[in-house]
C-alpha cells in the first residue's frame, strides 16, 4: 500500500517562511537549512519496482547557523540526527528542501504538494568548491579512515583533489596539520590501525583542516571513544574553532557533550526539530517536554544525590508510520497531565518562537513550570538514584 | 578567507593540550602490502601452502621440460614391472611411457586450466560484480537476477553441454576453460558486488566524496583495493575447485584424452590396471589432493592477511 497521508505537513506552502528562520536571511548566517525532508523508499514486488512505504527520517527540518557558532543536534538514536548531517553534506540525496552553504544553494527541491519547479542542484564544479568549504568529522574513527592509506595520504587527499599536487606542499600542509591536531608529525607515514580511536579521530579532524573549511559537520565525534579520550577530543574542536572560527554542526546524543560545545541546541525527535535555542537557556528552561524528559535523564555525577528523572513510556515510534498530529504525543507527559487534548493527535505543531530566542514545537509549551515537571516525575514512578 | 590564512601562516604550535596517553609506538614503518605478507608469513599453514604450491608449479614447469617427449613415447622396451630407477622414479606404464614425466605433464596441463579458467572467472564476476554493486537499485537488480539464473542451471551439465557444442572446434584443453570460466563467475560477482554495496556505505568512502574527490578516484583508490581482497581469496581457493572439475571431466572422458595428459585422465587410465597396479592410482591422486591443499591453505591464509583490522600483535 502506498502512504497516502501528505508527509509534510509542516510550510507545504513557502520555504521562505520557514520556522526556525526569522524571517530574512541574517547577513552572518552561514548555513541555512528550509524544509529539508529525506524518506528513504521501502521497495518490494518485482525487482523492486513497487513502492511500499517511506521511511521518514528527516520531515522538514528548518534551522539556520551563524558563522562562527557551534550548532548543537541532540536526539535519541534513529531520530535523523545523522541523515541530516549526510544529507547537508549531499553525501545522501535529499528528498526535498532546500540547503545553501555561504551563499551557494546546494540544492534546492519542492516538496510533495508544493506548485510543481524544477529542482535546483548546484554544478558538481560548484559542489566541488563548496566541499572545500565544508567538511565532516565522522562517528567512528576505524570506519572512516582507508585502512589501506598512510596518514600522509588521508590527510593529504583534499588538498590532491582540489588541485596541490606537489607533493613537498602537500607533506608541509599535512605536517602542519598533524601538529595542530596534536599528533606527532612522524606519523605521517604511519597507517590507520598503528593508532588508537582518539589518535584516529584526531587523523580525521586534520583531514577535514587540510581544506580549510569554514564549516564542519561533526557527525557524533566523540561517542565512540573512551570518556578520557573525549575530553580531550572536545577540547581540540573547542580550541581549533577559537583559533580558526570554525562553524560546527555538532550532532550527538550525549547533552553533557553538546553542552560543552554548543552555543545553540536543537533537539530532534522522529525526524522533526522540537525545540531549538541558546544552550543556557534550553539546558536551564526547556520549553518542550521531550526536551525536559530527555535533560532528567543525563546521568547525576553525584551518587548521594537522588536523580528526579522523567521516564516516558514506551519506545520510539517508527518513522515509517509516525503518530498523527505531534509525534511525541504517544509518549507525551504533559498531554496525559493535561487530560489529553484533542489537539495534540490532529494538529501538527511548527516551531514557533517563545521569546528571548527560544523555539519550540508543542501547542502547550507555556504550560511547562517547575510544578509540572515535579509532579511528572512524581507519577513517573519510584525516583531512582543514579548510578554512580 | 581569514580561517585558512591563519592555518598557512600560524607555526605548528599544538592546539591541543596533550596526545592521546595511549599512544602505540611502532618504529618499523610499514605499508599496507609489506604488514599483509608479514602476517601471511607468520601463518604457518599458510607458508607450508604457498611452499608446496611453489614446488607443485616448479615441477610442472621444470620436469615437463627436462623430460622432452618422455611423457607420452610409448616403448616395447620398457615394461610396468621394470624396477624404478633414476630415469623413471615411478616406473613405466601399460604402453612403456615414463609415469614421472608423464604426472608432471599432466600436473602442468591441470593447473594451467586451474589458472586460466580463474583468470576468465576472475575477470567476468569482477567487472559483472563491481557494476552491479556500483550501480545498485534496478541495475543491480536485473544483474543479479542474472546470476540467480545461471546458479540455477546444474554447472556440471552445463558444462558437458558446453564441451559438446564447442569441443570439435577448439583444443581440448580450452574447451575445458572457457567451460569452467563461462559457468563459475558467479561466486565471484557476488562477493565484488557485495564488497562494492559495503563500500558505497562505508564512512571512508563518504568522507572521501565529501572531500570531493571523483567518482574515479574514489572507485580506483578507494573501492577496488578494498574490493580485491575477498576476490584474491576466492580465485586462490577457485584454483582448487577448477583442478577438481577439470579431473572429473576427463575422467568422465569429456576433457583432455589420451595421448594428452592430465591429472584426471590419468585417474582414468589407471582404474584399468588397479588390481595389478594399484599406485597409478595414487600417484595422480595424490598429486591432485596436494594441488588442492596447497591453494586452500594459502587462500585461507591469504584471507586471514589480507583482512586490515586484524591488528598484528608485536
Amino acid at each position: 500500500m502506498t502512504e497516502t497521508r501528505a508527509p509534510n505537513t509542516l510550510t507545504p506552502s513557502s520555504p521562505a517562511v520557514a520556522p526556525g528562520v526569522a524571517g530574512a536571511v541574517a547577513p552572518d548566517t552561514l548555513l541555512r537549512v528550509d524544509n529539508l525532508v529525506k524518506h528513504f523508499e521501502i521497495r518490494g514486488g518485482l525487482l523492486g519496482m513497487s513502492r511500499v512505504g517511506a521511511v521518514k527520517a528527516v520531515d522538514g527540518v528548518s534551522f539556520s547557523v551563524r558563522r562562527g557558532e557551534a550548532l548543537g543536534l541532540v536526539g535519541e538514536s534513529g531520530c535523523g540526527k545523522t541523515t541530516l548531517g549526510k544529507v547537508i553534506l549531499r553525501l545522501l540525496p535529499a528528498t526535498s528542501g532546500r540547503v545553501e552553504m555561504d551563499g551557494q544553494v546546494l540544492f534546492d527541491i519542492p516538496a510533495r504538494g508544493e506548485p510543481r519547479r524544477r529542482p535546483v542542484y548546484a554544478s558538481n564544479e560548484a559542489m566541488k568548491k563548496v566541499r572545500q568549504n565544508m567538511q565532516v568529522v565522522f562517528q567512528d574513527p576505524y570506519a572512516s579512515l582507508n585502512p589501506r592509506m598512510s596518514v600522509g595520504e588521508l590527510v593529504g587527499e583534499g588538498p590532491l583533489v582540489h588541485g596541490m599536487t606537489d607533493k613537498k606542499e602537500r607533506e608541509a600542509l599535512v605536517r602542519d596539520m598533524l601538529g595542530r591536531v596534536g599528533l606527532n608529525q612522524s606519523h605521517i607515514h604511519r597507517y590507520p590501525h598503528e593508532f588508537s580511536g582518539g589518535q584516529r579521530q584526531r587523523i580525521g579532524i586534520a583531514r577535514a583542516l587540510a581544506l580549510h573549511p569554514a564549516f564542519i559537520v561533526c557527525d557524533e565525534p566523540v561517542s565512540a571513544l573512551d570518556v578520557s579520550i573525549q575530553s580531550q577530543v572536545l577540547n581540540l574542536l573547542n580550541d581549533l574553532q577559537a583559533e580558526l572560527g570554525l562553524t560546527y554542526l555538532f550532532i550527538a546524543h550525549n547533552l553533557a557533550v553538546v553542552e560543552h560545545i554548543s552555543d545553540r541546541v536543537g533537539v530532534m525527535y522522529l525526524g522533526k526539530l522540537v525545540e531549538m535555542a541558546n544552550v543556557d537557556d534550553i539546558y536551564a528552561n526547556p520549553r518542550h517536554p521531550y526536551t525536559v524528559a530527555l535533560l532528567s535523564a543525563v546521568p547525576e555525577p553525584d551518587p548521594h544525590r537522588r536523580k528526579k528523572r522523567i521516564i516516558l513510556k514506551g519506545d520510539i515510534p517508527s518513522p515509517a508510520n509516525p503518530p498523527s498530529g505531534c509525534r511525541f504525543h504517544t509518549r507525551c507527559w504533559l498531554r496525559e497531565q493535561l487530560g489529553r487534548p484533542e489537539r495534540c493527535t490532529t494538529e501538527e505543531p511548527v516551531l514557533r518562537a517563545l521569546g528571548s530566542g527560544q523555539e519550540s514545537a508543542c501547542h502547550f509549551a507555556e504550560e511547562i513550570s517547575p510544578e509540572a515537571v515535579a509532579s511528572a516525575v512524581a507519577s513517573s514512578g519510584p525516583t531512582v538514584t543514579a548510578e554512580p | 578567507m581569514a580561517s585558512s590564512e591563519s592555518i598557512r601562516s600560524g607555526a605548528a604550535g599544538p592546539t591541543s593540550t596533550s596526545t592521546d596517553t595511549d599512544e602505540v609506538d611502532l618504529v618499523a614503518v610499514q605499508t599496507y602490502w609489506q604488514l599483509v605478507r608479514r602476517r601471511f608469513l607468520r601463518n604457518r599453514t599458510a607458508v607450508i601452502g604457498l611452499v608446496l604450491l611453489a614446488f607443485l608449479v616448479f615441477s610442472a614447469i621444470v620436469f615437463p621440460m627436462v623430460g622432452g617427449d618422455a611423457w607420452y613415447r610409448t616403448s616395447l622396451v620398457h615394461h610396468p614391472t621394470d624396477p624404478v630407477s633414476i630415469d623413471a622414479p615411478l616406473g613405466y606404464d601399460n604402453l612403456g611411457r615414463n609415469i614421472f614425466f608423464r604426472l608432471t605433464k599432466g600436473l602442468q596441463t591441470s593447473l594451467i586450466i586451474g589458472f586460466f579458467a580463474v583468470l576468465i572467472i576472475t575477470l567476468i564476476g569482477t567487472t559483472f560484480g563491481s557494476i552491479s554493486g556500483y550501480a545498485g537499485g534496478l541495475v543491480d537488480n536485473v544483474m543479479m537476477r542474472v546470476v540467480d539464473i545461471v546458479l540455477s542451471l546444474p554447472g556440471f551439465f552445463l558444462i558437458l553441454m558446453l564441451v559438446a557444442f564447442i569441443g570439435g572446434i577448439v583444443p581440448p584443453m580450452m574447451v575445458i576453460i572457457i567451460a569452467i570460466g563461462i559457468t563459475g563467475w558467479t561466486t565471484a560477482a557476488r562477493l565484488v558486488r557485495a564488497e562494492f554495496l559495503r563500500l558505497r556505505e562505508s564512512d571512508f568512502v563518504q568522507a572521501a566524496k565529501a572531500l570531493g574527490a571523483s567518482d574515479s578516484r574514489i572507485i580506483i583508490r578507494h573501492m577496488v583495493p578494498s574490493a580485491m581482497a575477498p576476490v584474491l581469496v576466492a580465485a586462490t581457493l577457485g584454483i582448487a575447485d577448477a583442478v577438481v572439475t577439470e579431473a572429473a571431466l576427463s575422467f568422465l572422458g569429456y576433457g583432455i584424452r589420451d595421448p594428452d595428459a592430465s591429472l584426471g585422465n590419468m585417474l582414468t587410465a589407471a582404474q584399468d590396471y588397479f588390481y595389478r597396479q594399484p599406485l597409478w592410482i595414487y600417484y595422480p591422486g595424490i598429486t591432485l589432493i596436494l594441488v588442492v591443499l596447497a591453494a586452500s591453505f594459502v587462500g585461507d591464509g591469504l584471507r586471514d592477511a589480507l583482512d586490515p583490522r586484524q591488528k598484528l600483535e608485536a
